[in-house]
């Protein structure tokens, strides 16, 4: 089996999977435990607070035990993460808080519709494995503005590009730390505000003493708790439903039950216009579409827009990408994207089926099993505002009702009658894959701040305790940044995510494509590119944001993108070639053997600074 | 470790890998949900079909795909003695 081979693995821990054994029975104790609690009648208020703190708690914990001077461990993690640990992070971080809350209530509202965004995070990572990573790895720099100053020679295209990931990377930033706020807000009963403060305290507790090594593993632990968080009640709820613990598989039955309600209640059969794109945005909605029925929100031409928006902006992601960059070696990287691939898939998959079985429930109000009775699960999911009972005289509808589309995943534990317990473990994953999510971005633009803006601009490279120094503050600034903005600019989630990946897709992917798989490229065609492809999706955005297009700001990358293409290659055509070092770079850099090449430089470097010492 | 000569060689065997694995993936993925809504008459599993190809179906070609590849390009690698020691 191509992906359980580990044969070519160096200086890996062979005692991580005990480690991660023990967390995750620790982190199962604890909701046993509080189950029991709640039995004994602990108050919930009590109970929620020891969920959200002792599992954070974890995560910290890990985070610092993993403190380092080393700059290999800081910024790469010492090049010694396993395949399955990456892709589980990469999987984790791209998905995120948002992903979970946003996605599962679009897919509950729009249905088929919504899998243009799954659809796309898939192919990223397809792409991702294929086209970009490998030959990263063997470049082995720690930031993508890193890779841009050694492809191309030069510090400006340094700065430029570092200026132009930064903007994605707020975005995602801000997307995370507010998803995860917004669940966090119910388990601690605080504003959503003070509970982006909190996360931007303990995101800085959890990474500030290790960088990408505490990222790596404490990420872990997070994603781990997150993917207990999703699986294991909707497993619960599968049993109730299809008396089969895999909704993944077993949800059509029930899909197909609500697509004869959908036919009785005789909902909408609309199409929408070929470039529509209008899935469900944060605030309170009642379901109106049906299901697997297509083009009722996204247009048959939007569709496949998005589903290529999202991919490019996956696969060249500047908070993913410096993950694969600590895995041992090129064909552990390859390896680390297929897991990444297959467990963004059981995600996405899990994602469906909850907004399937919360149909069924809400569809069972309304059809003859429950007509006129509103459940205990609704009235309190009500209490706690994430549904709301529009109207009770009457015969009751699906119009009777609106949601939260953020509260979708998290009705689903209150309507399989669960104990509340269960609705704080879900409440938890999604902080967890908040913190895996806001955390990859973090790390990624502090370092990128450090190396690539801070020290970037000096010739001689600083000293090692300077570069951690360096690194740990900016880490600190980016968190603070991104805090202030998901506090005093909120924006629906969603959205941010939406705009990071089309910002990213019309200006890095092209450039990033064609400096690994067209050596003619040059300077200037790059900067002419990533400008180029970043302005006009940027214009194109501000215009459809006005209202002035008819269009959605989702779909900018349709002009961003072949602007960037345009701008690069023509603009390369017409400048000389590239240097000896840069070509040099590429034919290394397009080979698995051999040295990483940043670790040779650093080697190299070492080495003159000590023929200079022994000189002097 | 590699030589000159076969730089080349390899990097146009590696080149024909990628459009390899990457083509009919993509042409899947844009052209499968312009044909959904008539798949779906079409039941499997219980699953209207053409719901069932764009989200499970696209996935498990994605899985495929990336697994193909990692087989295919160490295959390569060992070929021309680019592989990692």
């Amino acid at each position: 089996m191509v992906l359980m081979s580990a044969a070519r693995t160096r200086v890996i821990n062979p005692r991580l999977g005990i480690y991660f054994g023990i967390f995750t029975s620790v982190l199962v104790a604890l909701a046993l435990v509080l189950m029991i609690l709640e039995q004994l009648g602990v108050a919930d208020g009590t109970l929620s607070v020891l969920m959200l703190f002792g599992s954070v708690m974890l995560y910290a914990s890990i985070g610092l035990f993993a403190f380092t001077r080393d700059p290999m461990d800081y910024f790469a993690a010492g090049r010694r993460v396993p395949a399955f640990y990456t892709g589980l992070g990469l999987s984790m971080s791209s998905i995120g808080a948002t992903g979970l809350l946003a996605l599962t209530g679009a897919l509950f509202f729009a249905g088929y519709d919504a899998l243009c965004l799954s659809v796309g995070f898939v192919a990223g990572f397809v792409v991702m494995a294929v086209m970009v990573a490998p030959f990263l790895r063997k470049a082995g720099m720690f930031t993508l503005p890193s890779y841009f100053f050694n492809r191309f020679e030069s510090r400006l295209m340094r700065l430029v590009s570092a200026a132009i990931v930064a903007v994605p990377m707020v975005l995602i930033l801000s997307a995370e730390i507010r998803a995860a706020a917004f669940a966090g807000s119910f388990l601690l009963g605080a504003s959503v505000e003070i509970m982006a403060a909190g996360m931007v305290f303990f995101l800085v507790a959890m990474l500030v003493a290790g960088g990408l090594r505490s990222l790596v593993w404490s990420g872990t632990g997070a994603s781990i708790a997150a993917l207990i968080a999703l699986l294991v009640p909707v497993a619960i709820v599968a049993v109730f439903l299809t008396n089969m613990p895999v909704p993944q598989l077993s949800h059509g039955p029930v899909l197909r039950a609500l697509g004869r309600s959908e036919t009785a209640m005789a909902m909408s059969r609309d199409t929408a216009d070929l470039l529509t794109f209008a899935l469900a945005g944060e605030s309170f909605q009642s379901v109106s579409q049906r299901f697997a029925m297509p083009n009722g929100s996204v247009g048959a031409l939007a569709f496949p827009i998005v589903s290529l928006t999202v991919m490019a902006g996956i696969a060249a992601a500047p908070w993913l990408l410096p993950r694969i960059t600590a895995t041992p070696s090129v064909y552990e990287t390859r390896k680390s994207l297929g897991w990444a691939t297959v467990l963004t898939g059981i995600v996405l998959m899990t994602l469906a089926s909850i907004a399937v079985f919360m149909r069924d429930y809400l569809f069972e109000i309304v059809t003859a099993a429950g007509r006129g009775q509103i459940p205990a699960w609704l009235q309190d999911l009500s209490a706690i505002e994430l549904a709301r009972i529009e109207s009770t005289s009457g015969a009751l509808s699906v119009s009777s009702f609106s949601f939260l589309r953020d509260g979708v995943i998290l009705g689903l534990p209150l309507a399989g009658g669960m104990p509340s317990v269960m609705l704080y473990v879900v409440m938890a994953g999604i902080v967890a894959a908040g913190m895996a999510g806001a955390g990859g971005c973090v790390v990624a633009l502090g370092n990128i701040l450090a190396e690539d803006v801070v020290d970037g601009l000096s010739s001689e490279p600083a000293p090692d305790h300077v570069r951690l120094a360096t690194a740990r503050v900016t880490l600190i600034l980016v968190a603070a940044i991104g805090g202030a903005f998901a506090i005093l600019a909120p924006t629906d989630p969603l959205r941010l995510i939406i705009w990071a990946l089309v910002l990213t897709a019309s200006s890095v992917f092209p450039v990033l494509i064609l400096s690994i798989w067209w050596k003619r490229i040059n300077v200037y065609g790059a900067m002419a590119g990533m400008l180029s492809g970043f302005g006009v999706a940027a214009l194109f955005m501000l215009v459809a944001e006005a209202g002035w297009l008819g269009l959605d700001s989702a779909l900018a990358a349709i002009f961003g993108a072949p602007a960037s293409v345009a701008a690069a290659m023509s603009v390369t055509v017409m400048t000389p070639l590239p240097g000896r070092d840069a070509l040099d770079l590429v034919s290394d850099m397009r080979i698995p053997n051999g040295e990483t090449v940043l670790d040779r430089e650093m080697r190299l470097q070492r080495q003159r600074l000590r023929q200079r010492g022994g000189l002097a | 470790m590699i030589e000159w000569k076969e730089r080349k060689a390899y990097w146009f065997h590696t080149k024909w890998q990628m459009a390899a694995s990457l083509v009919p993936f993509l042409v899947v993925m844009l052209v499968l949900p312009f044909y959904a809504d008539k798949l779906n008459s079409n039941k499997f599993l219980g699953f209207p079909l053409g719901y069932l190809l764009v989200l499970h179906g696209i996935i498990l070609i994605g899985a495929v795909t990336v697994a193909g590849f990692i087989n295919q390009q160490d295959a390569i690698d060992h070929w021309h003695g680019a592989h990692e020691d």
